[in-house]
């Protein structure tokens, strides 16, 4: 039997390191684990979509240079939940905490 | 043939119905339409809505406003109603003596004491004194982390007070697990060198140490007179996952009880309230159609007693509670006149709405009174001033439902605006009670004597009618509007329109994007996936979908709040109404009881009531009006019907 880890998925691609961090800061300080994997899709909508559906617990992240967005399992390509273009720190942590409390099927933030 | 329209305004909706009379005197009911009465009660401004309803109305039977040949409206109980609200108590937090909250996201377990520490400080710290650290948002998790982790060989840190939320943030960075305490808002306010205790709670617990007096005082090391003044801070900190106490020389919490006024009583000896009116009605089903006829003898006219040598006045002070006022209502006898203490809240509440009613009645000399209260206790969550972390408190209040009447409402001035609008006969007929009683009656398996209650947004009204149409009446504040005031407060929702909502509307909690569990704990499956908006939260099932509600209140806790504010008002007043016009004032001589009005339409008043009354042996449930209306719409039937037994 494979058992996987309840992790959240980032698939990146030459994802900016000040969103990435802050996006793991908002995921850690909720308490679940996530795993970071660079991919060659540059369409940042297809990697948060791909992430959702790799993702155990269907919750998944696309960080594409420096636009982020969180999408769930379920939800069509596109239909991101939460997005961003250039975030601010706030909005990196907040990205990546409700991608957290997804998981832990609380409200947002 | 000819078109009958009766028109029922209420305090919060306009309902119409449309009859067609035959030459035999049976009606045929053709149409019937509701909208929001547009202004208050009794004035102009209703005749716009009105117009909507019966253009409503007219338009379903495909025919045009001309056709009316006459518009039947109801002569409306003068009375209106308001409500209010008035804290009783208020919390302060002096000196900024503790910190109690439940922060989503603390870190760490246990308590901890020391001297409280701002971490730009950190090189002054001497060796061998216990610290509790203190970080505003300026820092990052990383610099506080690393900050405490250099100097955890050399200083003794206990314990870590944060405002950004980062608490796992910092405790996943540190080598020596201390317990965290964050999104504490007002750090700036922290005194530096004070003493402090720090406690974060278990999973699933609430601080223990903290919430009790005396583990405070061994925490901090207090003296027996110490911790009997620190009691109110315990008390304070029960129920929280995470707790900081100061130790300040003023420090404390205190409940300040707020001058809340009084309320009078201009009473006479103790009497029933009671009007005659002689009618006599039957009812038949031909061949699937409805018809009736009534007949109305005389119309009954309340009677005003002058406020004269026998008035009797009698005070009570609203901190006293929603039982004792009430009480001190129920032996003050007959209400003549109710009013509050000049200058303070309730005082200026019970003048306002008496000057709301002058403004309506403009005859020479009115006579306006206060003539019933529906008081009730509340609890609701109030900003702690003093506090650091946003902390709120739960403080005692009492809402307030008044009750205002005068002689007549300008009815005849709407007639006559609305005859000149639409060119159509207009006429001010028959009292809402016996028009009310009068549609109720067309619900399916009902006889005399019947007692109706109707349960409106702004009274609840009770009237009974004998075996041989006698019909006593009372007029109760209290009704709808003061629940969703309730709903309101108790759960500090700040917003008047979403409580209307919550009154309305049952919940369910959004537990995936494909599936909500309805509060009753049934499962809700949904082929399309529910906007990602609506996860995890608390939403209302509504005709045109689903509403979010924005606090973060479990659901539980908002049903429970809904069911109480409904108990508290409908069931009191049910029974405070039903008993002023039961023969001999006792429930048991009531037999059947038909609940119309707005109110009654409710997914859960109905059942509550028929509950209430099981015990007294009394038939009640929801009307049906007409047999296909529901419990809207009796006073508008009432007045179609009403016409054709005066034709006769």
């Amino acid at each position: 039997m494979i058992i996987k880890k309840p992790a959240i998925f980032i698939y990146t691609c030459q994802a900016d390191s000040r969103i990435l961090k802050e996006v793991c800061a908002g995921i850690e300080e909720e308490g679940v684990f996530f795993e970071v994997s660079e991919q060659k899709e540059e369409d940042v909508d297809a990697l948060a979509w791909q992430a959702a559906n790799d993702s155990m617990p269907g919750s998944g992240i696309g960080i594409c240079r420096t636009t982020a967005a969180f999408q769930m399992r379920g939800l069509k390509k596109g239909r991101n939940v939460e997005s961003y273009q250039n975030p601010a720190r706030q909005q990196s942590r907040k990205l990546g905490a409700d991608s957290a409390r997804a998981v832990k099927k609380q409200a947002f933030k | 043939m000819s078109y009958i329209a009766g028109v029922d305004i209420g305090n919060s909706t306009t309902e119409v119905c449309i009859g067609e009379a035959g030459r035999d005197g049976h009606v045929h009911f053709l149409a019937s339409a509701s909208c929001r009465t547009t202004g208050t009660k009794g004035t102009l401004a209703n005749v716009h809505g009105i117009r909507t309803a019966l253009k409503q109305a007219v338009g379903s039977m495909g025919r045009q406003m001309g056709d009316l040949s006459l518009i039947r409206l109801n002569e409306a109980a003068p009375v209106i109603g308001d409500t209010a609200m008035e804290t009783l108590t208020e919390t302060v937090i002096t000196d900024s003596s503790m910190i109690g909250h439940n922060p989503s996201t603390p870190a760490g377990a246990g308590q901890a004491v020391g001297e409280l520490l701002l971490i730009e400080n950190l090189v002054r710290a001497k060796q061998g004194v216990s610290y509790i650290v203190a970080a505003s948002s300026a820092h990052s998790y990383e610099e506080v982390a690393s900050l405490l982790n250099a100097v955890s060989g050399r200083l003794t840190i206990t314990g870590l007070i944060l405002q950004a939320d980062e608490a796992v943030l910092v405790e996943n960075r540190l080598t020596k697990k201390i317990p965290i305490i964050d999104e504490v808002a007002r750090i700036d306010k922290l005194p530096d060198g004070v003493m402090a205790a720090i406690e974060v709670a278990l999973p699933g617990q609430t601080v223990r140490m903290l919430s009790n007096p005396y583990g405070i005082a061994t925490l901090l090391k207090l003296n027996a007179e110490e911790t009997r003044t620190i009691t109110p801070i315990a008390k304070s900190l029960i129920g929280k996952r995470s707790a900081v106490v100061l130790k300040t020389p003023g420090g404390n919490v205190r409940e300040n009880v707020l001058p809340a006024g009084e309320i009078y009583f201009h009473a006479k000896e103790a009497g029933r309230e009671s009007t005659h009116a002689g009618f006599s009605y039957s009812h038949t089903k031909e061949a699937g159609r409805e018809s009736a006829h009534a007949d109305i003898s005389s119309a009954p006219f309340e009677d005003f007693h002058s406020a004269g040598s026998s008035e009797r006045v009698s005070s009570v002070n609203l901190d006293e509670g929603a039982d004792k006022i009430m009480r001190a209502l129920e032996e003050a006898g007959t209400i003549l006149d109710i009013s509050g203490q000049p200058g303070t809240n309730v005082g200026n509440m019970l003048s306002r709405i008496k000057r709301g009613m002058g403004e309506l009645d403009k005859t020479e000399g009115a006579d306006i009174r206060i003539t019933d209260i529906l008081a009730v206790d509340t609890l609701a969550p109030v900003l702690v001033s003093g506090a650091l972390a946003g902390e709120t408190c739960l403080e005692k209040a009492v809402g307030i439902a008044a009750m205002v009447r005068t002689q007549k409402l300008p009815m005849q001035e709407i007639a006559s605006q609305l005859h000149e609008e639409l060119g159509t006969e207009v006429t001010v007929a028959g009292v809402e009670a016996v028009m009310a009683a009068l549609g109720a009656l067309t619900t399916p398996g009902i006889m005399l004597p019947l007692a109706i209650l109707d349960m409106g947004g702004g009274s609840t009204d009770a009237a009974l009618i004998s075996r041989d149409g006698n019909v006593a009446m009372t007029h109760q504040a209290g009704a709808g509007e003061l629940v969703s005031m309730l709903i309101e407060t108790e759960l500090g929702l700040g917003d008047r329109h979403i409580a209307e909502q919550i009154k309305k509307y049952p919940l369910a909690k959004v537990e995936s994007l494909y599936h909500m569990r309805m509060e009753n704990g049934q499962m809700s499956f949904v082929e399309e996936s529910i906007d990602p908006r609506f996860y995890g939260r608390v939403v209302l099932l509504t005709e045109e979908g689903l509403i979010r509600i924005e606090q973060d209140i479990p659901m539980e806790k908002i049903v429970q709040v809904r069911q109480e504010a409904k108990r508290k008002v409908f069931v009191t007043n049910a029974f405070r109404a039903l008993k002023r016009v039961a023969p001999e004032n006792n429930l048991k001589n009531i037999s059947n009881v038909v609940l119309v009005g707005g109110s009654a339409e409710d997914f859960e008043i109905p059942e509550m009531l028929m509950e209430a009354f099981a015990p007294y042996r009394i038939v009640c449930g929801r009307g049906n009006i007409r047999g296909s209306m529901g419990p809207r719409n009796a006073v508008a039937t009432g007045l179609v019907l009403s016409y054709v037994g005066e034709e006769k």
